[in-house]
């Protein structure tokens, strides 16, 4: 048996038939984007991804933020923009998807 | 092994006298074009982003591009001498030598890349980073995905993984392969795989959102009569009870015998009657149907009757 690979793309927050996965904190987030947590913080600031758990005090994050930050890196480093820019293509490649998905 | 002459001029789209400015233009527009994350559902965008990224390390730097823009023209004289334009040999000649594994973006740079410049030269201390997530499309008969159970799965690249698959996995969930999908830079961590399950089509049950049809063939004197008759299912043959006056069509209800649900429960499987009569008559059969037809009343387009 073999894997006909569609469409390589990162993850998407809250796929319906997703089996239900834990949150993380941002520290995780960070460790599995192989990033620090200074850099992650940063993109929560601009609005990247949100916490979907947790206290203000200690908030938890969808386990898909991790492949979320890592391609708005990867875009903001080889296309040299700066962090709004990268995560506005983030959200505009989201918006794309959805109408795609639509259509 | 052979090793093609790679023109960078050309994967750039630039004259060979192209200004800094110009390739680094260049660059960037080709990049934004081809970069895998703007194109997640192309096969060749990472390989192309991949040649991008090369091209632009050696011609972006004026030592390596002037390293290379040597080679290159000896290499285009030798291509039109006799005998000429083996790049092995070139190579060898030129005492270029090392065996670096070097890497770039999701991968390593080309042999060529790596035989000119040698170890460590496209080395970009940008830190790292976690690759991408890719997905994939598995396909699993109605059974295996009821089932579930452990699978040997081929992946891009002639890797091959163990998968779980959960029993009564569904239609469009997605089954996660922690660390398979595209390599991390620089140290950094692997993207995910992605299964998307598809259900291939079934040769005998038909889907009808969460429950299955399948047809049940009865002669016309069971369809009349009644009649116990085996239907397949999913996990082996079920008897059911065709009810006397069973007309084609007759939907009868296996409950709970359908694919899995949302909620944890199973839909329903329906056996669909379809009266089949003999093809050829024995002498004794017709006689008997040709009595039935003169005995009854029956008219089948006969509203209520």
């Amino acid at each position: 048996m073999t894997a006909r690979r569609i469409r390589p793309r990162s993850a998407r927050p809250s796929r319906r038939d997703d089996p239900v996965e834990q949150p993380i904190d941002l520290g995780v987030v960070a460790r599995q984007a192989g990033l620090r947590v200074s850099l992650v913080r940063r993109y929560v600031a601009f609005g990247l991804f949100e916490p979907c758990a947790g206290t203000n005090q200690a908030p938890l994050f969808p386990v898909s933020s991790a492949a979320r930050v890592a391609k708005a890196e990867r875009l903001r480093r080889d296309l040299g923009l700066n962090y709004a820019g990268a995560v506005l293509v983030c959200e505009l490649l989201d918006r794309i998807h959805e109408l795609e998905r639509r259509g | 092994m052979a090793v093609d002459y790679k023109d960078y001029y050309e994967v750039l789209g630039v004259p060979r006298e192209a200004s800094q400015d110009e390739i680094r233009r260049a660059y960037r527009k080709l990049a934004r074009e081809y970069h895998p994350d703007l194109n997640p559902d192309s096969d060749d965008a990472e390989e192309h982003f991949k040649e991008l990224g090369e091209a632009y390390e050696v011609l972006s730097d004026a030592d390596k591009r002037e390293r290379y823009d040597r080679l290159g023209a000896q290499w285009r004289a030798r291509e039109n001498a006799p005998g000429g334009g083996d790049f092995e040999d070139f190579f060898a000649g030129q005492g270029f030598d090392g065996d670096p594994r070097v890497e770039f973006g999701d991968g390593v740079f080309s042999e060529f890349f790596e035989r000119l410049f040698g170890d460590g030269a496209a080395y970009r201390p940008s830190g790292p980073l976690r690759g991408r997530d890719h997905e994939a499309l598995i396909e699993l008969s109605l059974e295996d995905a009821l089932a579930g159970g452990r699978r040997r799965l081929s992946l891009d690249g002639g890797r091959s993984v163990e998968v779980n698959i959960p029993a009564g996995v569904r239609e469009g969930q997605r089954i996660r392969l922690a660390g398979q999908g595209g390599a991390g830079r620089d140290g950094g961590p692997a993207g995910d795989l992605y299964l998307l399950v598809q259900f291939k089509p079934h040769s005998r049950f038909r889907r009808q959102g969460d429950d299955l049809l399948v047809d049940v063939q009865v002669a016309p004197w069971e369809a009349a009569l009644g009649a116990t008759v085996p239907v397949p299912t999913l996990t082996g043959d079920a008897q059911v009870k065709i009810p006397a006056g069973s007309s084609s069509g007759r939907r009868l209800r296996l409950r709970g015998r359908g694919l899995p649900r949302r909620d944890g429960e199973r839909g329903n499987l329906y056996a669909v009657v379809q009266i089949t009569v003999p093809k050829h008559l024995s002498d004794e059969e017709r006689e008997l149907f040709e009595k039935l037809a003169a005995a009854s009343q029956f008219d089948p387009r006969r509203p209520g009757s």
